[in-house]
């Protein structure tokens, strides 16, 4: 081999030396991006994996909806991932924004969340978790969350996922229900009754007065029945209405009964029993309401036993009256026969001045028999006695013409005529006969009218009556309707008839008055209740 | 006729004998002080009289409780018996006539008045039949 050979062959090896380096190198490089590869795909595997992992754990959920909100955040409260439903709902975008939950949560909720998460971590997944959180738009929510935790392939917890529901609106018909449940435990409990539900004669529910009305508490009430409490007489009339509003015969019914106490003492008390019915009209319950009338009872029979002696000892005083005027009459008709016998007896004996004495005797007897008559009638008009009916006034009138002495020079009439009003007839004509007498006797000038008329108010009938007689002078307007107050001008007035008018207004809540001018005549003015 | 008066009031009484005196009346009057007076004259007189004029207020027993136990005497409630009295009260009145009355008269205050009432009830009676026990 010449040396040309061996260079070439040198340089040939030379060449084979570098392809080989090169190719150890490319080897080297290619095996190293192999490794690489390998590297990464075991990387990608392991993600994918636990993408794997994390997906069946999404899958997991039960409460998966794609409706909800759906959120996934890492172990310290930042979303990883949210649906198109949770970013509508709470108004944040993971995507534009961090977002880190905790923050969101309402602070009365925060250790209770935090609470929460570490009983998430611990058992891996959370049910009913309930808060209150602040969206991005500043409202205020009511939440519920079912969450989990998602694992990576070695079981490690490394974020959780949750389903939230929006519960503001049950939440908030929840507290309203609440507050109207409180609101109306509030009065029941307060109430002045006694409310008591039952079913089937059991007791269900009473409110704190029956409780302390019968010195039972709630609890051993629920052990009894309504019968246990009652008085047997109760029992069967109780039992037979209780029947009828069962049967649909009654919707309530209102009896008053005898209840007894813890301590054996008896309540009577005013019990209305309602039924509460289903939709099917069933009778669900029968919620009674009981007032306890033990007082009132006494009350009223005390003022029934009032009211009874106040009727006799009226009896009695009307008894009285008629005997003291029966006494005090018959020693006057015995003086007024004795000087009557003396006058007959005597005549020729007498002078002048004894006939006058002795007629003088006589008057003053009449005077007296009126002023016993007088106060017999005063004393007669009361309440008790009187004796409503219809009576026509204008009959009245006529009558009283008819009975009074009537001056010729004196005209009574009517301006209009009367009503008929519900009246007892004796008072009303003791009424217009003292008034209209009255009037007549006190007319001097000549005509003389006595005008009657009537007009009406919404409660009371008013009457006038005028006449152009002497007329009373101001001072004694009050005076005359005083007993045994007389004007003094007039013998034969015993000063009782304008009390007894009085009284008689009075007993028909009336009022009366006067308006008079002395010489020109008085207009009496008096109301009677309809 | 014979009358019965049965009247505590002396002077009642002269009332009523000086008016059929005065009047010649030829009626025969009988006093009785009292219920139990008249009741124990009527059960032992032979004749009975023809009316009786009662008085209601009395010591002891009273003109009603007279009245009653005569309209309960099988023999004596035939007795036309007419009420004299001051009394108006309305009470008396009803229990009277509910027992059983032939009158009754309010003595009047004046004398004049009271003998105008006496004869007309005596000539009343004067033209009725009369029982005649």
């Amino acid at each position: 081999m010449d040396s040309k050979e061996v260079t070439l062959l040198k340089r040939a090896l030379e060449r084979q030396k570098k392809a080989r380096q090169q190719a150890e190198r490319i080897l080297e490089a290619k095996s190293k991006e192999l490794y690489d590869v390998t590297q990464h795909l075991q990387q990608t595997n392991n993600k994918l994996e636990n993408l794997l992992t994390e997906k069946a754990s999404e899958l997991d959920g039960e409460f998966i909806n794609i409706i909800d909100p759906y959120v996934v955040m890492d172990l310290q409260f930042n979303v990883l991932n949210m649906n198109s439903s949770a970013k509508k709902f709470l108004g944040y975008d993971h995507t534009k924004e961090t977002l880190n939950l905790s923050k969101i949560v309402h602070h009365d909720f925060m250790e209770y969340t935090v609470q929460s998460f570490e009983s998430l971590i611990e058992v891996g997944s959370l049910q009913n978790y309930r808060a209150k959180i602040c969206t991005k738009n500043k409202t205020e929510k009511w939440i519920q969350i079912n969450a989990s935790i998602i694992y990576d392939s070695e079981r490690k917890p490394i974020a959780a996922q949750g389903i939230v529901r929006d519960i503001t609106q049950e939440m908030e018909v929840k507290q309203l229900l609440s507050e109207q449940r409180k609101q109306l435990d509030v009065i029941v409990e307060n109430s002045p009754l006694s409310i008591v539900l039952t079913v089937d004669g059991k007791i269900i529910k009473a409110n704190q007065t029956f409780t302390e009305l019968l010195g039972y508490s709630e609890r051993e009430l629920k052990q009894l029945s309504v019968k246990d409490i009652s008085a047997a007489e109760d029992v069967a009339s109780s039992k037979e209405l209780m029947d009828k509003m069962n049967n649909g015969e009654l919707d309530k019914f209102a009896v008053v009964k005898t209840y007894f106490k813890k301590d054996g003492n008896p309540v009577l008390a005013k019990t209305l029993v309602s039924a509460v019915k289903n939709e099917a009209g069933m009778v669900d319950y029968q919620v009674a309401l009981v007032e306890d009338i033990t007082n009132q009872k006494e009350l009223e029979n005390q003022k029934e036993k009032l009211l009874e002696e106040l009727e006799k000892s009226n009896e009695g005083l009307q008894e009285y009256a008629h005997i003291v005027s029966h006494d005090l009459k018959s020693p006057l008709r015995s003086v007024s026969a004795l000087a009557s016998w003396l006058s007959e007896d005597y005549s020729d004996k007498l002078d002048e001045n004894g006939k006058f004495n002795l007629q003088q005797i006589q008057e003053k007897v009449e005077g007296m028999d009126r002023l016993i008559d007088g106060i017999l009638r005063y004393s007669s008009i009361n309440d008790a006695a009187l004796d409503n009916t219809l009576i026509d006034l204008n009959e009245v009138v006529q009558d009283i013409k008819e009975i009074i002495f009537v001056p010729e020079h004196v005209n009574i009439k009517l301006l209009n005529p009367l009503p008929s009003i519900r009246v007892d007839k004796t008072k009303v004509h003791q009424l217009f006969q003292n008034l209209i007498s009255n009037a007549v006797v006190h007319i001097e000038r000549s005509p003389g009218v006595v005008a009657i008329d009537a007009t009406e108010t919404k409660t009371h009938w008013q009457f006038s009556i005028k006449d152009n007689g002497v007329g009373i002078a101001k001072e004694y307007h009050e005076k005359i309707f005083k007993v045994f107050q007389s004007m003094g001008n007039n013998e034969r007035s015993t000063g009782i008839g304008l009390s007894i008018v009085k009284k008689i207004v009075n007993l028909y809540q009336g009022k009366i008055w006067l308006e008079s001018e002395v010489g020109v005549g008085t207009t009496f003015y008096f109301t009677l209740k309809k | 006729m014979n009358i019965l008066l049965i009247e505590d009031d002396t002077i009642e009484i002269m009332k009523l004998q000086r008016m059929v005196a005065k009047h010649s009346l030829k009626h025969n009057i009988i006093e009785a002080k009292n219920g139990e007076e008249a009741l124990s004259f009527l059960e032992s007189s032979e004749r009975l009289p023809d009316i009786i004029l009662l008085d209601l207020n009395m010591p002891r027993m009273s003109g009603i409780e007279f009245l009653e136990i005569l309209k309960k005497d099988a023999r004596l409630r035939y007795l036309p018996t007419i009420i004299l009295t001051t009394s108006e009260n309305r009470v008396d009145l009803l229990k009277c006539y509910e027992i059983g009355i032939a009158g009754y008269i309010i003595k009047p205050l004046k004398y004049e008045d009271y003998q105008g009432k006496l004869e007309k009830v005596l000539a009343y009676w004067n033209v009725n039949e009369l029982v005649k026990g």
